[in-house]
């Protein structure tokens, strides 16, 4: 914590540096200038501005310093937690999940592993609130989320689907994204397909197209209008909410399922971490 | 309501989507070792759903219409048949039966089709309330059940609404309000799949989403002289 009052902003961005040499707003102009009329990807001039003041890198900060600091019952750090590029590798580990861990025999993403790491390495409780609090920027988890993700700025979303189960995960998962059900009969295309579509103020993004969708799912991102940092199991929250489906449990397989396919959607396209959205 | 509909007999005999089969699944779990490579897509995303580890979603919660978050979770025959991947369109048997399902789900008011206040449509049209679940249930004792229009529909400009739909902007002003036309535009909100099978729009009427007096206040708001809708 003492470190955030004494490092400027700059510094933040040089530790983003160190996985990637571009600052996330031009992974964000790189995608704007390969396609330049989409009106999702230019939104919002005012959030393109605030990138490099992003709050989302002091969060990140904090998650540096947590995941460095050996902590719960076994007294041990996150660098003994394999993010699936070896114990304590992070560069370009986020960009390659949800992928499949051979010591749980299942794929699970970033947020899933995590949890892993705090209750099976680090020996937290499944209901210790540094386990179960998963959604603001004062929790743990989104600061050391943040933290991770960021270490893939730049590079392309590339989830491996060599493993039968995450081609089988993806495939599901691709079910899912059609799949229309509750009161208003929607599925995710409902809002991802097409492009150049609002609902009501809200640009959407087209999963369709690689640009748009990349930015779509470039989780965590600062998200102005709730003040908060957000996930991509918020992010999955929030749409079924919206759809009138039940809640999706955080974590699940089915959305883990769901994670895959979308991020296979991106694949190749850059990943924007972190990101700011409306 | 929904769930059960004339849908089923109509749709059944033609969709050709997969409409994902739970045995070999069930049987799966009951043995404790459940191999998710050996399901089809389709059946792997059901028992995601509702089996894996409890189910996938919360779904012992209870919902506004009756029932659970399991009995939404479950599709219908059209929501089956319009479960497209890709979201691409049904063929044409499959087109022609939603059409005459949808037809055949389409309830009148007694004594015609209506038009209520177009002021309580106004508010309706705007309003995003209604049978959203999971971590903030919206509690239908609080509020009336809103159509949630403008989400993807621009009416009266003094409000943003969406573009997902059709601009309905003018509406009643461009086109008058003879029975022929009033009957289309009930039909869209009741069950627009009769006239554009597997559309995005929810079957506000059908699903029992929107009750007669809500659907003829918003029709109102779309039709009346008096409403911003027309000026």
């Amino acid at each position: 914590m003492f470190k955030k009052a004494l490092l400027a902003l700059p510094v933040a961005l040089a530790m983003g540096a160190t996985a990637n040499a571009q600052a996330p707003e031009d992974v964000l102009q790189g995608l704007i200038d390969a396609l330049p009329e989409s009106i999702y990807l230019n939104q919002s001039e005012m959030n393109i501005m605030m990138m490099p003041d992003n709050p989302a890198l002091w969060i990140a900060m904090d998650g540096e310093e947590l995941f460095h600091t050996p902590r719960g019952p076994n007294n041990v750090s996150m660098e003994a937690c394999d993010f699936g590029k070896g114990p304590g590798v992070l560069e370009g580990a986020y960009v390659e999940l949800p992928r499949y861990f051979e010591d749980t025999g299942k794929v699970m993403d970033l947020e899933t592993r995590i949890m892993h790491c705090m209750t099976e390495v680090q020996g937290f409780a499944s209901d210790d609130p540094v386990v179960r609090n998963r959604h603001n920027n004062q929790s743990d988890h989104m600061q050391i989320q943040t933290y991770i993700a960021m270490q893939s700025n730049g590079m392309e979303w590339n989830n491996p689907l060599d493993h039968p189960l995450e081609k089988a995960m993806r495939d599901a998962g691709e079910v899912l994204f059609a799949r229309r059900a509750g009161m208003s009969d929607f599925n995710c295309y409902a809002c991802h397909g097409q492009s150049g579509k609002r609902v009501r103020a809200s640009q959407l993004p087209n999963a369709n197209v690689p640009e748009e969708w990349s930015k779509a799912i470039s989780w965590p991102a600062f998200r102005v209008g709730h003040d908060h940092v957000r996930s991509s199991q918020h992010r999955v929250r929030g749409c079924y909410y919206q759809m009138r489906q039940p809640g999706m449990l955080a974590g699940s397989d089915a959305s883990v399922a769901l994670i895959s396919y979308w991020t296979d959607l991106a694949r190749g396209t850059p990943a924007i971490l972190p990101d700011m959205k409306r | 309501m929904l769930k059960k509909t004339p849908l089923a007999a109509g749709i059944a005999a033609f969709a050709t989507i997969l409409i994902a089969g739970g045995c070999a699944v069930a049987d799966a779990g009951k043995t404790g070792k459940v191999d998710y490579t050996a399901m089809t897509p389709h059946e792997l995303a059901e028992y995601l759903i509702f089996e894996a580890n409890g189910g996938g979603f919360n779904l012992s919660q209870e919902m506004q219409e009756g029932g659970t978050a399991r009995d939404r979770m479950q599709q219908d025959e059209l929501q089956k048949a319009c479960s497209i991947i890709g979201d691409g369109s049904p063929d044409a048997e499959t087109a022609a039966a939603i059409r005459q399902a949808a037809q055949e789900s389409i309830v009148y008011p007694e004594g015609g089709i209506q038009l209520g206040d177009w002021q309580r449509g106004r508010e309706l049209a705007w309003s995003g309330f209604g049978y959203r679940v999971g971590h903030n249930y919206d509690d239908h004792d609080a509020r009336p059940v809103g159509g949630t229009c403008y989400n993807c529909h621009q009416f009266a400009t003094d409000r943003t609404g969406g573009n997902v739909g059709p601009g309905l902007t003018g509406y009643g002003k461009t086109r008058g309000t003879s029975d022929a036309i009033l009957k289309y535009v009930y039909d869209m909100i009741y069950n627009p799949h009769v006239y554009f099978p597997c559309t995005h729009m929810p079957r506000f009427g059908a699903s029992g989403f929107l009750d007669e007096q809500s659907i003829a206040d918003i029709m109102a708001y779309m039709f009346d002289p008096e409403s911003p809708v027309n000026e």
